[in-house]
């Protein structure tokens, strides 16, 4: 995805797709698949000992990166799961180290990253509202009691909410964006999964209904803005993830179409399958420039960041999972087993597509980042409000 | 070194605000013919240029050139861009500048290259393609342009067709077929061909678009000597590869410059205004389709930046640029089919020209020029799939037998199959 790798990164990227070679090959996965919990906390430890959940986390705090530049490192990470449609919360996670990184209080950092980087506490971020969509924290009615804050509302399609030990949830406090620590076996919390079309994912739908937590684990960062951080760099996670997917499941479709022969030649010597494949090709080509965009510019600080992400989004959100619909075309019935590993790469790649906002819903924002027609106007206001 | 370069920087611009007008609006090159006395002004225009040293900067000195690093071209290219540089033929000038005179640089020989690249730049010279012909497209090498030896020269007899800017041309590189009976890559050789000669008609094709950019030419009996031949006689192929390669990465180039992550340029100027006019620019659906032409845009600039840092480090083949051209193949129709959309009955019929319907509409007419120009959107298909893909290639029926008996007439392909 990325077309630069330094040394540090290529060996970063190889020891990834080792351990996950060694740990976790794609058929392994597959006892995975009807486990409620989707993934294994011994793996997740192991993950973490490679530095899963450092790189967007600073060093002063305990965590640290490859190339000093950590989101890019993470995309790094991201592609790979993509490439072997790995389970578990990473993108979550590191969103939620970020989050905790960059707006928690001292305290907070000190009490919760540690088990974070060290892959023994899972976390995850409930930003959604019950139908999944971007609310701003609107869903989620915080009130303050004494010392202490309740919460009320709905946070849906939470990914990893039934395994995780707490959820960092999008709320609105005194009419403001905030998020807050909610540990997932305190009171008034009440989880209900959702059965996934990506199988190696877990989501679920979190009820609070008067949840209460301490003050202290609102975080310091409040107003809009953490929110569209959070969501520019889990974008720029899933994107890479989508882009490993793609690539991983377009060249396993080229070596197929060169070993099946119908017809008395490898269908991949019909112009048909070929120009069909040079098309997905390219669309493969196009999604990892829109991915490293994405990636480079919220890495930076671009200001136009959040149309980056946006315009990556859109773009990648509307091509992967049309390859992944070509890609099976080409292996025709057998790609249409439940034994053949073609439909776990669907899964993922039309899963990832709409996670963090369907292409529509990103066309969207980008006409609000560039404030096109009367009324309306601003990212802020697509971030924050209703979108779409 | 970069004080070399700030320094060559800062006399580059005193120079172009001395001596070239600022230029207004986008750059015209002319596609109609130039009247002679025009032309003979123009030139000596672009003497001007040449004779300051900014023509040529990385041309080899005993060629004429500065014998300067591409750097240097980046500062002019940069610097220039504002100013009204002359092009006297136009399009033609183009052509010989970026496409002809590179090729000549890699293939011609060493009395070719002091003779006519100093003529190119001073603008004595302007050179265009002939290449395609009217049977002979993306199948260059199946093309008729027949040249025969006849004592110490040869004698060229055949059509060429969309030559940029032939009209305004002094000369064209002619790919001509001088063995009928080797395979159809292994008979070909490249002329020098006075465009001028009256054995030579020059006629300009009417367009799509009611334009006038190319030609079609009728070579009758065309007398060039020895010296008119350019690398090996029938060796052309290779020189053809190295010159659609040029033309290739020329059209990549000219696409939309992309610095950094290429956000926060204006939101697709034309097609806002298209919805605006309408009092479209709430309408959801519309918005939709202002939003996909803007990340189509962008996209094309990321994909070229990223295959272009893949190819120049090394990380991928050249062969790689076919991802830029059908890109653009496939992005400039699906773009001009959404401001056709946006536009509505405004591209239909129009109060004056430069209207947005209208530009809507000529971009319409024009959306499949990279599509079809410079190897259609099925070649890069096959450069792709074989190429880089690695999957098998279409099997011939005429590549390895002598030309003369490749299939010319669709009638007799039944025939021949059964």
């Amino acid at each position: 995805m990325l077309v630069d790798l330094s040394e540090d990164q290529e060996l970063f990227r190889e020891t990834t797709v080792r351990f996950i070679e060694t740990e976790l090959p794609i058929d392994r996965t597959r006892h995975l698949h009807d486990d409620p919990v989707g993934y294994d906390r011994g793996w997740l430890r192991k993950a973490a000992e490679l530095g899963w959940f450092t790189l967007l986390v600073p060093e002063e705090l305990g965590g640290g990166s490859i190339s000093g530049e950590g989101l890019l490192d993470a995309a790094l990470v991201a592609e790979q799961l993509g490439r072997f449609v790995q389970p578990g919360p990473f993108l979550p996670m590191n969103v939620v180290a970020a989050a905790l990184a960059a707006h928690g209080t001292d305290a907070q950092r000190a009490e919760r990253l540690p088990g974070l980087i060290a892959g023994t506490e899972v976390a995850t971020w409930a930003w959604a509202d019950a139908a999944g969509d971007w609310d701003g924290g609107a869903g989620v009615r915080a009130e303050r009691d004494g010392s202490a804050v309740a919460l009320t509302g709905v946070r849906g399609v939470v990914q990893d909410a039934g395994s995780a030990d707490w959820l960092l949830v999008a709320a609105t406090l005194d009419g403001e964006p905030v998020q807050v620590i909610v540990p997932t076996d305190g009171p008034g919390v009440a989880v209900a999964p959702r059965t996934a079309l990506d199988l190696g994912r877990r989501f679920a739908d979190v009820r609070l209904e008067g949840a209460v937590v301490g003050a202290d684990a609102v975080l310091a960062g409040r107003g809009p803005e953490p929110l569209e951080a959070q969501l520019q760099r889990a974008l720029v996670l899933v994107l890479a993830e989508t882009v490993g997917a793609a690539d991983a499941l377009l060249a396993m479709t080229v070596s197929y179409a060169k070993d099946r022969v119908a017809f008395g030649r490898p269908v991949g010597s019909f112009q048909a399958i070929k120009h069909l494949l040079a098309d997905q090709a390219l669309a493969v080509e196009a999604c990892k420039a829109a991915a490293g965009a994405a990636a480079r510019a919220v890495q930076a600080g671009d200001p136009a960041a959040p149309e980056v992400v946006s315009m990556a989004a859109a773009a990648v959100g509307e091509r992967a999972p049309e390859v992944a619909q070509q890609c099976l075309q080409v292996h025709g019935g057998i790609g249409y087993t439940w034994e053949h590993d073609l439909h776990l790469f669907l899964r993922r790649i039309q899963s990832n597509s709409a996670l963090y906002g369907e292409a529509s819903w990103h066309r969207e924002r980008v006409c609000r980042f560039h404030e096109l027609g009367g009324e309306r106007g601003g990212v802020e206001r697509a971030t924050t409000g209703e979108a779409g | 070194m970069s004080d070399d370069l700030e320094g060559y920087r800062a006399a580059m611009r005193r120079w172009l605000e001395d001596n070239l007008p600022r230029r207004r609006g986008p750059v015209v090159r002319a596609a109609h013919a130039v009247a002679p006395e025009a032309l003979a002004a123009a030139r000596s225009e672009q003497r001007k240029v040449y004779e300051a040293g900014y023509l040529g900067i990385t041309v080899p000195v005993e060629y004429g050139g500065q014998g300067l690093t591409e750097a240097h071209q980046r500062i002019w290219n940069e610097e220039s861009a504002r100013y009204a540089v002359p092009l006297p033929g136009g399009i033609a000038s183009a052509v010989t500048l970026s496409i002809v005179l590179p090729t000549l640089l890699a293939h011609g020989s060493e009395e070719q290259k002091r003779a006519w690249i100093p003529a190119m730049l001073r603008g004595d010279e302007i050179w265009v393609q002939l290449l395609s012909e009217p049977g002979a497209g993306s199948d260059l090498a199946g093309l008729l342009m027949r040249a025969t030896r006849d004592g110490a020269g040869w004698v060229l007899n055949g059509t060429k067709v969309w030559s940029s800017g032939a009209m305004n041309a002094d000369y064209g590189i002619c790919l001509a077929r001088t063995d009928w009976d080797a395979p159809k890559h292994k008979g070909l050789t490249w002329f020098k061909v006075p465009l001028r000669d009256p054995r030579v008609t020059v006629r300009p094709v009417r367009e799509i678009n009611g334009g006038t950019e190319f030609c079609e030419e009728f070579l009758d009996d065309v007398v060039v000597g020895d010296d008119a031949v350019i690398g090996e006689v029938n060796g052309g192929w290779p020189i053809a590869t190295t010159m659609l390669a040029i033309e290739r990465g020329a059209a990549a180039g000219s696409g939309p410059a992309v610095g950094g992550s290429g956000g926060r340029r204006r939101l697709a100027p034309d097609l806002v205004a298209l919805a605006e006019a309408r009092g479209r620019a709430d309408d959801p659906a519309t918005r939709q389709l202002v939003a996909r032409g803007h990340i189509l845009d962008w996209l094309q600039g990321q994909l070229t930046a990223r295959v272009g840092r893949a190819i120049a480090s090394g990380k991928a083949s050249p062969a790689a640029a076919s991802f830029i051209k059908l890109g653009l193949g496939l992005k400039d129709p699906e773009r001009a089919a959404i401001a056709m959309e946006i536009a509505g009955r405004a591209a239909v019929a129009w109060r004056a020209e430069g209207d947005d319907g209208h530009t809507a509409a000529l971009n319409l007419l024009n959306g499949r020029v990279y599509a079809i120009a410079g190897g259609s959107d099925q070649i890069q298909r096959n450069i792709i799939s074989e190429r880089l893909l690695g999957l098998p290639r279409e099997p011939s029926v005429d590549a390895d037998k002598p030309f003369r008996e490749v299939l010319r007439n669709a009638k007799s392909w039944g025939a021949k199959r059964a």
